[in-house]
């Protein structure tokens, strides 16, 4: 535990300290005029005595130790080498009850789950799907180096991402009993209903092609195509191949979580901002999409001709499509034996303990202190 | 400061055990409280003693004669009225208070002290009177008796006022033309300019009975400053600066073997004297000198 200053410059404060002393020094060579008829027995002997002394010398002792620690508090004290030893315990969320009584039964371990904010394991284990290896990796550059790490992994979770875990120390990865994840939804194809006018007629054709194929099989329902400004039944995705403004009810429709798609020469609202989701082959944009509210919009940045858009009739056009508006999630199951985190990352030095808050505490008890002497003593002067 | 506020009943009350008792009074201005040591025609007889030629016959004792055939006497003592002057210095160094009640100086202790002089005289029938000496001025009240008299002496003592030095001995001409001999003279003041002093000895020399009380302040006795001064005498504008912590020994020591010089040379002339240090009750001063056993007592 060593006590360092993380900027010495803030030193330089003590040249304050000459403040108070100027002060002290001041008082006592401004005399008060005091009339006095019994001159002639003082002046018998004048003495003239030039003798450094300083008035009220604990107030003066009190005001130097408040403008030296204020310059130590410039100057940033800090303790290094606080380390906090404990072992460390994580569990997933997710392990099995047994297993987690027993990590809660450990008294030499400081228990925390592997959940954002890392709660401590006495608490119900936070819901819904994190980021473990990023979290743990957090967790890790925290950690001083050297204490000892112990995580408790189901043999199956989710959560993983495409690294590798890599941390700064060698960790007990310990793969437990887990409770069974809950299977994965079958992601459902879109259905896309699609209102055009007139001049996109044509267009509409490309996106019913494009909707058609997406069934998962052929049950002979088409898709919801036709020629108005009507808005079809919520929970479909929109096509609205109209010119000019949006109108307010597709906005509000938008805004709750739906998508939709716009022709080439329809009008972003204002506020939205557009960022290019596909691009040809030459990165011209072919498609832009932007956050509105909770939903998305997506704006096909060429008129929907062959002539124009000739990806338009590749055979990839439907999935390419599909996956600008269901963007496939990533794999983040992963078996926990395979996902052994390795050591050799680098460490991050630990922060040293900052000592500032307790000093500026202990300042403020001295200035009350030093109001209080000043005061009183002005108190007994007056009475 | 109004004459009924410069003494309160209780101070009245209390100067009741008061006499102004002279030592030196003569019986020969008329008739008065005090006892005299001339002998002459009176209501108190005093001795008997032989004839002698330009006795008035009517003061020889007849029955005596017819007992003795011899003419004898009848002497008796005559009370005569006493003549008290107060004599107050009014120079600046008067006007000195003490720092921790800047209100009350040294001349306001006078003022009150000179008004219990007056009253106690008057009360008992003597003449009082009031010479002021300060600056260039020289107040004067005419001694005389009689409650008009104390008002008037009360009228004069508010308008002193406390400047200047002390007259030099030719202008304090009229304290000798005024004071005649034999009377009771109080001089209040701080004794700090040999001046004063001077004056009282020589008014005693002079077959005047002197009374000196002198008033110093609390600063003066203890010197209490413990901190930077820059000392001013009032009077010469001399200023003196030093830290008074390293002046106070040698204050004290001196100021100390000054005032003892000051009262062996009053004892020395026969002066009686008394110290009142502000602060301290008003009336102590009064009853050591005025006080019963004090006095004709001291005989």
């Amino acid at each position: 535990m060593t006590p360092v200053l993380l900027l010495p410059l803030g030193l330089a404060a003590l040249a304050a300290l000459a403040l108070p002393l100027l002060l002290h020094l001041a008082r006592r060579q401004q005399q008060r005029p005091t009339v006095f008829a019994a001159l002639r027995w003082l002046q018998a002997r004048p003495r003239p005595r030039r003798q450094l002394r300083f008035d009220e010398p604990w107030l003066l002792a009190v005001r130097l130790l408040l403008v030296a620690l204020v310059a130590l508090l410039l100057a940033r004290p800090a303790l290094q080498g606080v380390v906090d030893a404990r072992p460390r315990l994580l569990a997933v969320p997710g392990i099995a009850p047994a297993a987690l009584a027993q990590a809660r039964a450990r008294q030499d371990v400081e228990a925390r789950w592997l959940a954002p904010g890392f709660p401590p394991l006495d608490v119900a284990p936070p819901s819904g799907p994190h980021p473990l290896a990023s979290l743990l990796r957090e967790f890790d550059a925290q950690l001083p180096a050297g204490v000892p790490l112990t995580v408790l992994v189901p043999a199956r979770f989710a959560g993983a991402d495409g690294g590798r875990l890599r941390l700064a120390r060698e960790v007990d990865w310990r793969v437990v009993e887990g409770e069974a994840l809950p299977a994965t939804a079958q992601v459902q194809a879109p259905v896309l209903a699609v209102r055009h006018d007139d001049a996109h007629r044509d267009a509409a054709r490309y996106l019913r092609a494009a909707a058609i194929a997406w069934r998962d099989e052929d049950d002979g329902t088409m898709p919801d195509v036709a020629a108005s400004t009507r808005l079809p039944a919520p929970g479909v995705t929109l096509a609205w191949l109209h010119a000019g403004q949006l109108p307010p009810e597709l906005l509000q429709r938008v805004e709750q979580g739906a998508q939709a798609l716009l022709a080439a020469d329809a009008a972003w609202p204002d506020g939205v901002e557009p960022a290019a989701a596909w691009r040809d082959d030459a990165g011209q944009p072919l498609l832009s999409a932007a956050r509105l509210g909770q939903g998305r919009l997506l704006r096909f940045e060429r008129a929907l001709a062959p002539a124009e858009m000739p990806q338009l009739l590749a055979p990839e056009f439907p999935h390419v499509l599909r996956e600008l508006l269901q963007p496939p999630p990533a794999p983040t199951v992963v078996g926990a034996v395979d996902y052994a985190p390795e050591a050799g990352a680098v460490a991050v030095a630990a922060e040293p303990f900052d000592l500032r808050p307790w000093l500026a505490l202990a300042i403020a008890l001295l200035a009350l202190l030093e109001r209080w002497l000043a005061t009183s003593r002005r108190r007994e002067e007056g009475a | 400061m109004s004459a009924p506020a410069m003494l309160s009943p209780e101070v009245r009350a209390r100067l009741r055990t008061l006499r102004l008792a002279p030592r030196l009074a003569r019986g020969d201005r008329g008739f008065g409280l005090h006892a005299s040591h001339s002998r002459g025609a009176g209501l108190e007889f005093a001795q008997y003693r032989a004839y002698e030629p330009g006795d008035e016959l009517r003061q020889v004792d007849w029955k005596l004669h017819a007992r003795s055939d011899r003419w004898f006497v009848r002497e008796a003592e005559r009370d005569s009225p006493l003549v008290a002057w107060i004599v107050l210095d009014a120079s600046a160094s008067m006007a000195q208070a003490d720092e921790a009640r800047p209100d009350w100086s040294r001349l306001d202790a006078a003022r009150v002290l000179a008004a219990c002089i007056a009253e106690v005289a008057l009360r008992q029938g003597d003449h009082a009177g009031l010479l002021a000496a300060g600056g260039d001025a020289l107040r004067l009240v005419p001694a005389a008796a009689g409650s008009r008299q104390r008002e008037r002496l009360q009228h004069e003592l508010v308008r002193i006022e406390a400047a200047g030095g002390m007259p030099d001995q030719a202008r304090l001409g009229p304290v000798w033309e005024r004071v005649g001999p034999d009377a009771l003279v109080v001089v209040l003041g701080d004794f700090l300019d040999p001046a004063l002093p001077e004056l009282a000895t020589r008014l005693a020399a002079a077959r005047r009975e002197v009374l000196a009380i002198q008033l110093l302040t609390v600063a003066e006795r203890d010197f209490p400053f413990d901190d930077g001064r820059r000392f001013i005498d009032p009077e010469t504008g001399q200023a003196l600066p030093g830290d008074a912590r390293a002046l106070r020994a040698g204050f004290l020591a001196r100021f100390g073997q000054a005032q003892r010089e000051l009262h062996a040379r009053f004892d020395g002339a026969g002066i009686r004297h008394a110290v009142h240090v502000l602060g301290e009750p008003l009336l102590r001063p009064l009853q050591a000198l005025f006080g019963a056993g004090q006095g004709s007592a001291g005989e």
